[in-house]
Formats: C-alpha cells, structure tokens, sequence
C-alpha cells in the first residue's frame, strides 16, 4: 500500500527541507539556480519536484512530492495532485502577506482538500512572530467553515515537527474518510 | 563582452543578456528554417527571450522543469551529465541543451521536416556561441 502526500506553498516556505527532513531515502530533487534573488533571497529553487519516501512498514510507505511555489510551474501541481491523498501546505510568516498565501493555496487545491485532507504548517515565526496561528485559523473559519484544517508552528529542519505535522494530517485524512466528506466534520 | 562585473541583476531582465540571447535565437531561425518556436530561459524557468515573440512563455516554464527532472534521471542512473532533452513527438521535435558555464537553457521547437541530426547539431552550435559571447557569471 502507498500513500502520496503533496507539499505544496510559496517559494521559501521549507518544503524541499521538509521533505529532506523527513525521507527514508535520498531525496530526488529538480532545483535549479535562483537568477531572481530580488524576489527571494535563496540560492536555489525547485523547478520540477522533490521526492521522498518514507517506510511505514515492508508493505506500505509514504511517497512525498514537494511541487514548486511559483506559479508559472502550475503545469506540475496538476500533474502531480492527481495521485494525492492530501497536502502539507507550508507558509513562511515572514513573507509579505503569508496568510493571504494560505487562502491562495487552499483555494488553488481545494479538490484535493476536499476529497482527501491538508494540514498547515507555519515555518519561520521565530523569524516574524506576527500573524499569530490564530490570525490563520481565524481566515480558515471564515473561508473554508466546512474544512477542519490543523495548523501548526513548524520548523521544516525538524523531523519530529514535521512528523507531528504529517500525522496530523493523516488523522486529518482519516476522520474524512469515516465521515465521508468535508462537511462532517465541522 | 564582459558581463562577469556588471552589478547582480535577474538574468532574463539583462539588457544585455537579452540582446545575446535574441542574436543567438536569430542564428538558430537562420540555420534551420524549421524551427517553428525557440527560447532563451533561465534554468529556474524566466523566459530571457523567444521567437516568434508573440508566443507566451509556457514553454520557458515547461522547458526548466523538463530539463531538471532529464537531469535527475541522469543523476540518479548515474549515467553522467545530461547532454541534451529530446522530445520527438508525432507533430514535431523539442529540443533543448544548456548554455555551457551559464545558468540559461536554449529549447526549440522543430517541424518534422528537420532531421534530428541537423536539429541536434544547430542547437548545440548555437548554444556554444551565445556561451562564448557571455562572460563566466
């Protein structure tokens, strides 16, 4: 058995070091230079996909695809959502307008939020305390009201973090299952 | 030209870059008169030029993600550098290589009526051109 768990958010937000920090294997990656650090301040960025495996036991293990933040590389969010049973959605605080992100990218994948799961990690509040994860649970209330979304405070260089944010999620994907849909569970 | 001390600027906003990259796109429509689109990206994906220019630049996008994923496979089949992506299809051929030393990528697109082989040979001789024009960066 397998499962496939999609990574999705804005460029910087972890989610090549999240997958990294979680993997069993070697992490496939697709990064290439960053030649616009005016509009992100990084060395590298992914282009196509991160992959990562994790061994739940002999007969099932959870595949990890991280797609690219920026949106001129949609073609691969459709090509790799198809497979997904749910999505870590990972926001920077410290970037310009990170809930405002949270909102795009919920709304971008609201299909596979609604058919299978998503949970949110907030990476960097150490860097910018504010908005709090009540500001992001307060949007979620207003504009998703038939999604329970978890949302934590994440360190992507964290296994452990990220491993309560996974499981999360998979408790998240699981009481949809039972439930049957979105809607049961507010 | 020398490129190498100009102040950090995004590489597909160069007007510099831009001219080379347009000269280069330029030679490639003069030796093969079959390529029905070509383009200058960086390798994280901006397009830096095209043509015929009124295209979008889907394929600079396309062309980034194809290339690293071609380059993983390599890596991962350690089966050394990848030399170039080919995509033959019913309807055409892509092709597409880096810019030696440079953080670019030259795709085209090519009718049928293009041998592989002379397609190959162009696009690699034209690469290697606007790789020499540029300073190590």
């Amino acid at each position: 058995m397998e499962h496939v768990i999609l990574f999705a958010g804005p460029m910087g937000a972890g989610k090549t070091t999240a997958i990294r920090s979680l993997s069993d294997i070697k992490v496939v990656g697709t990064e290439a230079a960053n030649t616009d650090r005016e509009t992100a301040d990084k060395p590298t960025t992914t282009v196509a996909l991160d992959y990562g495996e994790i061994h739940v036991s002999e007969d099932e293990k959870v595949r990890l695809y991280g797609i690219p933040g920026q949106r001129r590389f949609d073609f691969m969010w459709r090509i790799l959502r198809e497979r997904a049973a749910g999505m870590v959605l990972l926001v920077h605080n410290d970037a310009p307008d990170p809930v405002g992100a949270m909102s795009e990218f919920l709304l971008e994948f609201a299909d596979l939020c609604e058919r299978g799961g998503v949970a949110i990690g907030v990476t960097r509040m150490d860097v910018r305390p504010g908005p709090t994860l009540t500001d992001y649970t307060d949007v979620l209330e207003r504009e998703r009201p038939d999604l329970m979304v978890p949302v934590l405070a994440v360190d992507p260089r964290d296994r452990g973090n990220m491993e309560m944010l996974l499981m999360s999620l998979i408790a998240n994907i699981e009481m949809r299952a039972v439930y049957g849909g979105a809607g049961a569970l507010t | 030209m020398k490129l190498g001390s100009r102040p950090a600027i995004a590489l597909h906003r160069d007007p510099l870059v831009i001219d080379l990259a347009t000269a280069a796109l330029h030679e490639l429509t003069d030796l093969a008169h079959s390529v029905r689109y070509a383009t200058v990206l960086t390798e994280d994906g901006f397009e830096v030029d095209g043509l015929p220019a009124h295209e979008d630049d889907r394929l600079s996008s396309l062309a980034s993600s194809v290339q690293a994923l071609s380059e993983a496979v390599a890596r991962e089949l350690r089966i050394g550098d990848a030399q170039y992506v080919i995509i033959a299809a019913e309807g055409g051929h892509v092709i597409q290589l880096r810019v030696p030393g440079h953080p670019l990528v030259l795709a085209a697109v090519f009718h049928l009526d293009e041998t592989l082989g002379k397609a190959l040979a162009t696009t690699r001789v034209v690469a290697e051109h606007l790789a020499a024009n540029l300073t190590p960066r």
